[in-house]
């Protein structure tokens, strides 16, 4: 571009823009790039969805499976150690903590941990736990088949519960070059008060009615699992 | 001088309602281009005081930890937010790409007046939150837990989600308006293909920003929740988790360092073949490179979050995805190397702040490179090797770009010429402060000492004295800015219509100097041969 032949041209081919058809373009193609937007902003918030789906899916970030027990599956020589952690959030009136700080087991096999939990309130609560291992990488091999993570836990006032856990790791953890030189695995809950409270709620006007007939404050009981 | 200009056509409202009303492109851009000089002041005066801070180890004079965070946030949002992106888009896009595309304003000349006080109410906002309930220490990442209702109790970090939300909204509505008017309003002749390379850059600038901020804004939205109303999306103790937060951060925050760098690489451009007397190399290269690195720049977010504990596979698609950047960004490079090549180069200001720029952002590439690589970022991440490396390639690269473009265009923008020796001075009190500032912190990065804390162990004042030394001497260089501007403003040494002679051949040299209040009412043609 000659900066003498544009003005030489700019004599020549002289136009007049911004009528109306233009004005009516320019409208058009905003609309289409505020559409663009707007889809970015549902991305965003489809994004949390998403990306529970493809922690679920693939082990990300520590995500456990559920799994079924398969007594035949093989079993690998050397053993493994599961470490529990236990948290709450503070808004939920909860003491929470694991019954045992490890087990040492192989992978493939199954084992059982138990976790206690105690309401110090004065009034029935709704909880649920969300949970992963460290290191992430393992997520994918760590299998549970009970838990009580898997459903809320409703626990009245003063009341304490123990609660199980079954679980395995996979034996082909021992066959992941990224997995094989893990030798210690932290299993970790965290509860928090669940947004649908109301079962609690049903609860304490049932237990109103009858006042003490239910569980006594301060007995523990072992849950289920399931 | 030419007849496609109507001086006598220049009516325009006067005094406050000129500027508070305005729809004049000329007048947004100069309106955003203040504002940018505002804010660098306040950005700078915070870089100042955390550099007297770390001048020597211990605490000398911020007695409360929580405000050297609160500095350092500051400073980030602010450059980043409140002057590389106004001046470099808002600023000079809105003076420039009506001008050089030919055409009289904007598209939509309103939204762009909504665009510019949105920005400006942003900015106050912002400012507020460094004050109130102990102010915003989160860092410009904004990374929960830290800025979770749990360690930001008070309304600080509110205050800034709203500032980042208004200073969005004014991006996306001023990226609407550059592709609209892009898009539909070029000059006849001017092909997509013969669009000057500044105008690509704009271009793919406001692309990348309608595609990344609508994603800060959706996951800004979702923390003012968890912050205010009980959501959980990145609060692990309610079935959320923060490093989702660092995902959507990234996924805005990698583009974002190329919505800042894209319109440097434009600016550059035009000088340096103008200053060569040349065309630019590979032309075509040049504008496909800056739109791979756009696309590309969508895939290699997780660069930023190595030590959250992916798996090695997924850490080497990163660290190969990132260092395939490094390809188009080596493609501009020899570009630019090749219009100089052989060109008879002048080496006026603007042209020096360029050859400073392509320094500047050869070194910052290289340790971006090493960055790239997982292994190695395991011992670097958030030390101030990264804090040299992203300074190098984005802050003072934008900043010299900057500089760079304000002498390019300040006689088209005033009508003045400024002193070119001022201009020089200028030039090389800034080159020697910034790198005198920040190469040291490559090796006090390399010995371990982490960003984005008040004080050091002993072992690492001698490059930090350097730094401070190296800060002090940069502000001096700001302050020359200043000098030189208000030499330009107050003389009386009248810029050409074009000032730069045979190189320069954008249409924004056809028209006077200082530019009209209203330009190409008659479209010029820029057909190669004379249409119809
Ligand atoms: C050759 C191309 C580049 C590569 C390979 C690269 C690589 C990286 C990597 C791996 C990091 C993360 C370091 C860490 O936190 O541990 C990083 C940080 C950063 N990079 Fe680059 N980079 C490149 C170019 C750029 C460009 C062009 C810009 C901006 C214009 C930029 C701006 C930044 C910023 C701002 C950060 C730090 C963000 C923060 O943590 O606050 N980089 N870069
Ligand atoms: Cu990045």
């Amino acid at each position: 571009m000659k900066l003498k032949k544009q003005r030489s041209a700019s004599r020549v081919g002289a136009v007049v823009l911004n009528t109306e058809k233009e004005n009516s373009r320019n409208g058009l193609t905003a609309v289409v790039l505020s559409f663009l937007v707007f889809s970015m902003i549902g991305l965003a918030y489809a994004s949390e969805p998403l990306y529970r789906i493809f922690c679920q899916v693939t082990g990300y970030g520590g995500t456990t499976r559920i799994a079924v027990f398969d007594n035949k599956s093989s079993v690998a020589e050397n053993s493994i150690t599961v470490r529990f952690d236990a948290n709450v959030n503070k808004l939920l009136p909860w003491r929470f903590k694991p019954m045992q700080n490890k087990i040492i087991l192989k992978p493939g096999e199954q084992a059982m941990a138990f976790y206690e939990a105690t309401n110090v309130s004065d009034k029935p609560i709704v909880g649920t736990a969300v949970f992963n291992v460290a290191p992430f990488k393992v997520g994918e091999y760590f299998n549970k088949i009970e838990c009580f993570c898997f459903t809320e836990q409703v626990l009245l006032p003063g009341q304490t519960v123990q609660m199980p856990v079954t679980f395995f790791v996979d034996s082909s953890i021992v066959e992941d070059r990224n997995t094989k030189e893990v030798n210690t695995i932290t299993l970790s809950y965290t509860f928090y008060a669940s947004d649908d409270q109301s079962e609690a709620e049903n609860l304490s006007k049932i237990s109103l009615k009858m006042k003490k007939s239910i569980n006594n404050p301060g007995e523990t009981q072992i849950i289920q699992p399931g | 001088m030419s007849d496609i200009t109507h001086d006598h056509h220049d009516h325009r409202p006067s005094g406050w309602k000129r500027w508070a009303y305005s729809t004049n492109h000329k007048d947004i851009g100069t309106m955003y281009l203040v504002l940018s000089m505002v804010a660098a002041i306040i950005g700078g005066a915070a870089s100042i005081l955390m550099r007297a801070e770390l001048h020597e180890p211990g605490i000398q004079f911020i007695t409360d930890p929580q405000f050297y965070n609160v500095l350092v946030t500051a400073h980030g949002f602010i450059m980043v937010f409140f002057v590389v992106m106004p001046a470099l888009i808002g600023g000079f896009g809105n003076w420039f790409i009506p001008l050089m595309i030919g055409t009289p304003d904007m598209a939509f000349p309103r939204m762009n007046n909504v665009s510019f006080w949105l920005v400006a109410a942003a900015l106050i906002l912002l400012v507020i939150a460094g004050f109130i309930d102990g102010g915003a220490g989160t860092g410009w990442t904004v990374y929960p837990p830290l800025s979770s209702a749990d360690y930001h109790p008070g309304m600080a970090v509110d205050f800034g989600i709203l500032a980042l939300h208004l200073a969005g909204a004014s991006s996306i509505l001023g990226a609407i308006n550059f592709i609209t008017t892009i898009i539909n309003m070029r000059a006849p002749g001017m092909t997509f293909h013969r669009m000057p390379l500044f105008i690509w850059a704009m271009l793919l600038t406001a692309f990348l920003l309608l595609l990344a901020i609508p994603v800060l804004a959706g996951a800004l939205t979702m923390l003012l929740t968890d912050r205010n109303f009980g959501t959980a999306f990145f609060a692990p103790d309610g079935g959320g988790d923060p490093v989702l937060w660092q995902h959507l951060f990234w996924f805005f925050g990698h583009p974002e360092v190329y919505i800042m760098i894209l319109p440097a690489f434009g600016i550059i451009s035009e000088i340096v073949s103008t200053f060569s007397k040349k065309p630019i190399f590979g032309y075509l290269g040049m504008a496909y490179a800056m739109t791979s690195i756009g696309v590309v720049g969508f895939v290699v977010w997780a660069h930023h979050m190595y030590t959250m504990g992916f798996n090695v596979e997924t850490r080497a698609y990163f660290t190969l995805a990132t260092m395939v950047i490094a390809v188009p960004t080596g493609i501009k490079i020899f570009s630019w190397l090749a219009t100089m090549w052989g060109g008879s180069i002048k080496f006026d200001t603007p042209m020096l702040y360029s050859m400073g720029f392509i320094f500047l952002f050869v070194v910052g590439g290289v340790t971006g490179v090493t960055l790239a690589n997982a292994g190695v970022d395991m011992a670097f991440h958030d030390t101030y090797f990264v804090v040299a490396h992203f300074h190098y390639v984005l802050s003072i690269s934008a900043l010299f770009s900057m500089y760079a473009g304000f002498y390019y265009w300040l006689g088209k923008m005033s009508g003045k010429r400024y002193p070119e020796w001022l201009g020089r001075l200028q030039f090389w009190v800034t080159f020697v402060g910034v790198n005198l500032l920040f190469f040291p912190q490559h090796f006090a990065g390399m010995a371990g000492m982490p960003r984005r804390i008040i004080d050091y162990p002993d072992a690492y004042a001698g490059w930090n004295m350097v730094s401070s030394w190296g800060a002090y001497v940069s502000a001096v260089g700001g302050i020359l800015f200043f000098v030189v501007l208000y030499k330009t403003l107050t003389s009386n040494v009248k810029a050409d219509a074009n000032e730069w002679g045979v190189g320069a051949t954008t249409l924004e040299w056809t028209v006077d100097s200082p530019a009209p209040f209203h330009t190409h009412e008659v479209t010029p043609n820029v057909a190669p041969e004379p249409a119809e």
